[in-house]
């Protein structure tokens, strides 16, 4: 079936042919004078650029600084652990060798290649990839033996982060885990399997623990396998980093606070450096650095205690009757006479409402002195709608509340001074009068961490200075602003709380041989009823919390110490015992018949006592 | 019927076949080459070139199938076969597997069909087909009307993504077209508009693209990503010198630091091994195949076959410049095999194919009679 047809002369187009021709020649030309160029001309330097290929570069790591306490203790360090890396180019057969790796270590084969999957194309050309951690000291010696047989593959010495007290530091100290993704792209000094802080001083101080890589020059035979070493760079080692915080003051706080949930913070006012920082409950921030299952995660996330939360600075309760340490220097700013009087009938009447003091008989006449003294709420009702809720709220922020305090950890929450604009924005709602009534014994919408409690209470102290407070010994002090409470309106607030551990609601913390002030607070949860119900007939999520601000100066060591006890009912009867115990620790334990030799009180308005008494604490 | 298939056998373009048969030697036992893998112990050696081999007999067996027919048949058969392979383009969204983000197959179960290859055998045969009316050469009118051709399988193999293709299939288009021939005054406004035009295709090249053209303008922007195939090629081929590392002695391969040597850069590893006389022979080789090609060119009798042989020089003309391009460091990283070097089955069946074309048309060239 072929078919037969005239070629009418057909000739070829000779513009056709000669197009085809001279693209032949060129491709020719510019390929020989390119082949000359490069193998020629600069063939001698290409060759030593490929002798130069037998060499790479390898990454030591840099050890990571270690974390101590005040006294050189040890809270973070690390300790040797074992990883197997790959490099894929001198690998002959991946799955082979993960089979072998899944076999020396009993991770299950498809979790490693899907791993290995993953992870490969994110690493670059003869970069090793690791592909087993944490092998025991024990496996290490017997795959040592083997590996030759396995290209590519090699024992890595990296280090592993431990925190010998666990959960006594956890949430000061964080954890450190492998970077994610969108860590390796913000920072290119980061490579993957690089550890970072993902919380805590981990990662608040990560720039400074992290330290520098060092480069090892590393010459290799065709399979890969090292001829010798040299080093380019050393690794630079991250900074050590000693806390302001003491152990023995951590433990003692933790064990004062024992089973409860709640926070306690030990503060010294003069230098604004933080002693000891408990938050409970807490867990063992261990588990994060070795492979943390996604059970173990769950247990925490779930867990009904919120143990991942630090109570001190990312939890907010009412503060109950400790803001009306706030309130009473508010009243002298706004020239209220701390003589004058007010009748406490038990109760106040508003419109309809009617606002109960805790005490239901009543305390009778009191002036400011006794109701800090008796934590007297009807007093607060009365002067408080006569300050009016704009000043509460100027005034509030003005002590440094409803904002951070500025500590070195993250996620740290600014708690909540309510006022008129914030509640139209929040709740399209105009303000009632009731709410400032509330406002003024810090119950309704006010909210305040415990750490706020204290920066304010060591500000009363310090000579009026809100400091940032500080977890680093050598860090130097951060004035963030001054208090605007003068002086003498100051010591009529210590001398309240002096009186008041001396005689009134804070009793429990009174010690002979120390100067020690205290203010309880009792935040109430929910709504009190026609009685105050006992911390027994309620249900423990409807308890109140107990506050107690507190300070203790001893042998020219001053000490501010806030606990709060979450749900732990009344301020004197819970958080008093744990504060007592707290100073126990700070000034040692109380010698019966020990008095302190000055008996008048150093907080008595006397220019005199007053500059003498700066002098012996500054 | 006996005569005639002795004038078959005489007419063939025996000289191609004969290249042919060493550049795939010569391409054979530079993959084994890469292959190996040294040590103490003896030579490891992958697969690779077995495989190859089977793909060449699987080459050989479509390229005589090719012979077997008429070639005149496909002038009609042209238009019918771009339609079927432009639904074929269609169906690969559609049912097409994924590879590396990009879909280009159809799993056909035994094996994969790359439609796009497919797409490049009718497109030279339709404008083989298309061109070979045309007595004179084209003029404006013809020219928009050729060009209204070419979009539909371009832009669906744009989009697979697979730009290496797309030119591979554009400039196959534009030689037939070249060598055709256009009015004098249409080429010459064509040489002024086009590379006006050219700077508006940065518009529709994806990101990864322009990547690829900035680390060729600058290899060192990113010596460890993108810029690593064009240094570590280069120091491949310029460390063979004059004389070449020897077989099985290039380091560059060997060492593992070549990627890709043994598809796209393999030239890169006979480079290293062969050194510049090397690389002046095997272009010779390529030349002198290309220039069997263009004899086969001359002396079809009709205007179809001549066009159509004229399609499978710019078929190779084109793999051969851009991969040794590449290689070399002249051209930026397109993923386009070199004919019979590099590695790979369907490239390779699709070589063989193409050489088919060329020696059927060779074959009956005496079936023509002259006035």
């Amino acid at each position: 079936m072929q078919i037969e047809v005239r070629s009418d002369g057909y000739q070829p187009p000779r513009s056709g042919l000669i197009l085809l021709y001279s693209l032949i020649g060129t491709l020719f030309l510019i390929f020989v004078l390119r082949f000359w160029y490069l193998q020629i001309l600069r063939g001698e330097e290409y060759a030593q650029q490929a002798h130069a290929n037998r060499t790479r570069q390898e990454r030591i790591y840099a050890t990571r600084g270690i974390i101590l306490d005040r006294k050189g203790e040890l809270l973070a360090e690390n300790r040797a652990a074992f990883a197997l890396s790959l490099i894929r180019e001198d690998c002959p057969d991946i799955p082979a060798t993960l089979a072998q790796v899944s076999q020396w270590t009993g991770t299950p084969l498809p979790l490693l290649q899907s791993k290995f999957i993953l992870e490969s194309t994110k690493i670059k050309p003869f970069q090793p990839q690791i592909i087993a951690v944490d092998i025991p000291f024990e496996k290490v010696a017997d795959i040592e033996r083997q590996i030759f047989l396995w290209p590519g593959l090699s024992v890595q010495t990296r280090q592993r982060r431990y925190y010998p007290h666990g959960p006594l530091f956890a949430h000061i100290l964080g954890y450190v885990a492998d970077a994610s993704e969108r860590e390796l792209k913000e920072d290119d000094k980061l490579a993957l399997g690089d550890i970072v802080g993902k919380h805590g001083l981990e990662l608040v101080l990560e720039k400074r623990l992290r330290g520098t890589k060092g480069q090892n020059i590393v010459e290799v035979d065709v399979l890969g396998r090292q001829l010798n070493k040299r080093q380019k760079a050393p690794p630079m080692a991250g900074e050590n980093i000693t806390l302001s915080l003491d152990i023995d003051m951590q433990k003692a706080a933790s064990e004062a606070l024992g089973e409860e949930a709640g926070a306690v913070v030990v503060l010294e006012p003069y230098t604004g450096k933080l002693r000891a920082l408990v938050t409970h409950p807490s867990y063992d921030n261990n588990i994060f650095t070795t492979t943390l299952s996604k059970k173990d995660w769950a247990a925490l996330v779930d867990d009904p205690g919120h143990p991942l939360q630090n109570r001190a600075i990312q939890s907010v309760y009412p503060p109950g009757s400790v803001w009306k340490l706030m309130m009473a220097s508010l009243f002298l700013e706004q020239k209220i006479d701390p003589k004058s009087t007010v009748y406490c009938t038990g109760q106040i009447s508003l419109g309809s409402h009617t606002f109960r003091c805790w005490k239901s008989g009543g305390h009778g006449f009191m002036n400011m002195m006794q109701s800090l003294i008796n934590s007297c709420d009807v007093y607060y009702y009365e002067m408080g709608q006569r300050v009016g809720i704009d000043n509460i709220e100027r005034f509030a922020k003005a002590c440094g509340f409803g904002s951070a305090t500025g500590i070195d950890l993250p996620h740290e929450r600014p708690g909540l001074v309510p006022g008129k604009s914030w509640k139209f924005n929040r709740l399209e709602e105009q303000w009632q009068r009731g709410e400032t009534l509330n406002i003024s014994i810090g119950q309704g919408y006010t909210l305040v961490t415990p750490l706020q409690m204290a920066v304010f209470m060591a500000a009363l102290l310090n000579n009026g200075k809100i400091l940032k407070p500080s977890l680093i010994e050598d860090e130097p002090e951060a004035l963030k602003k001054l208090l605007p409470i003068p002086h003498n309106q100051r010591n009529f607030i210590l001398e309240g709380m002096r009186m008041t551990a001396a005689t009134g609601t804070a009793r429990r913390i009174n010690r002979p041989d120390a100067v020690m002030g205290g203010k309880t607070g009792t935040a109430q949860v929910v709504r009190i009823g026609e009685r105050r119900l006992k911390k027994s007939e309620m249900a423990y999520q409807h308890r109140d919390h107990a506050w107690l601000v507190s300070f203790g100066i001893k042998d020219g060591k001053t000490y501010v110490v806030v606990v709060m006890v979450e749900h732990g009912g009344g301020g004197s009867s819970t958080a008093g015992p744990v504060v007592a115990k707290v100073y126990e620790a700070l000034f040692g334990p109380i010698h019966p018949g020990s008095q302190i030799s000055q008996k008048s009180s150093p907080f008595a308005n006397n220019p005199d006592a007053d500059a003498r008494r700066q002098g012996t604490t500054q | 019927m006996s005569a005639l298939d002795r004038r078959l056998i005489t007419h063939i373009n025996w000289s191609l076949m004969g290249f042919t048969a060493i550049l795939f030697c010569v391409g054979v036992a530079n993959l084994y080459s890469a292959s190996g893998v040294r040590n103490e112990d003896g030579i490891f050696v992958s697969p690779f070139f077995h495989k190859q081999l089977l793909w060449g007999l699987g080459g050989v067996a479509s390229m005589t199938v090719c012979t077997l027919f008429d070639y005149r048949h496909l002038r009609s058969l042209a238009l019918p076969l771009f339609i079927f392979s432009l639904l074929l383009l269609l169906l690969v969204p559609v049912i097409g597997k994924s590879v590396y983000g990009a879909k280009r197959w159809i799993d056909l179960g035994f094996f994969s069909l790359q439609p796009s290859e497919f797409a490049k055998i009718s497109t030279l045969l339709l404008s083989a087909s298309l061109l070979s009316r045309h007595k004179e050469p084209l003029n404006w009118r013809e020219l928009f009307f050729m060009l209204c051709v070419v979009p539909p399988p371009c832009l669906l193999i744009f989009f697979q993504p697979d730009l290496g293709t797309t030119l591979m299939v554009l400039f196959l288009f534009g030689g037939t077209i070249l060598y055709n021939g256009v009015k004098k005054h249409v080429f010459k406004t064509c040489c002024i508009v086009i590379p006006l035009l050219l700077p508006f295709s940065w518009l529709i090249l994806k990101d990864y693209h322009k990547e690829r053209i900035f680390t060729f303008l600058d290899p060192s922007r990113d010596l460890q990503g993108a810029g690593y195939h064009i240094t570590q090629s280069q120091i491949a081929i310029g460390s063979g010198q004059l004389w070449g590392k020897g077989f099985q002695e290039g380091t560059q391969s060997l060492l593992r630091f070549l990627p890709e040597k043994h598809t796209d850069f393999a030239f890169a590893v006979f480079s290293e091994e062969w050194g510049f006389l090397g690389c002046i022979a095997l272009l010779v080789l390529f030349c002198f195949f290309l220039s069997c090609i263009i004899n086969t060119v001359r002396g079809a009798k009709d205007r179809f076959g001549s066009i159509l042989c004229a399609g499978v020089f710019f078929y190779f003309f084109w793999q051969i410049l851009v991969n040794i391009g590449m290689v070399v460091g002249l051209m930026p990283v397109v993923g386009i095999p070199l004919p019979f070097i590099s590695y790979g089955g369907t490239a390779t069946i699709v070589n063989f194919i193409m050489l088919g074309l060329v020696l059927n048309v060779s074959m009956r060239r005496f079936m023509f009679k002259s006035n």
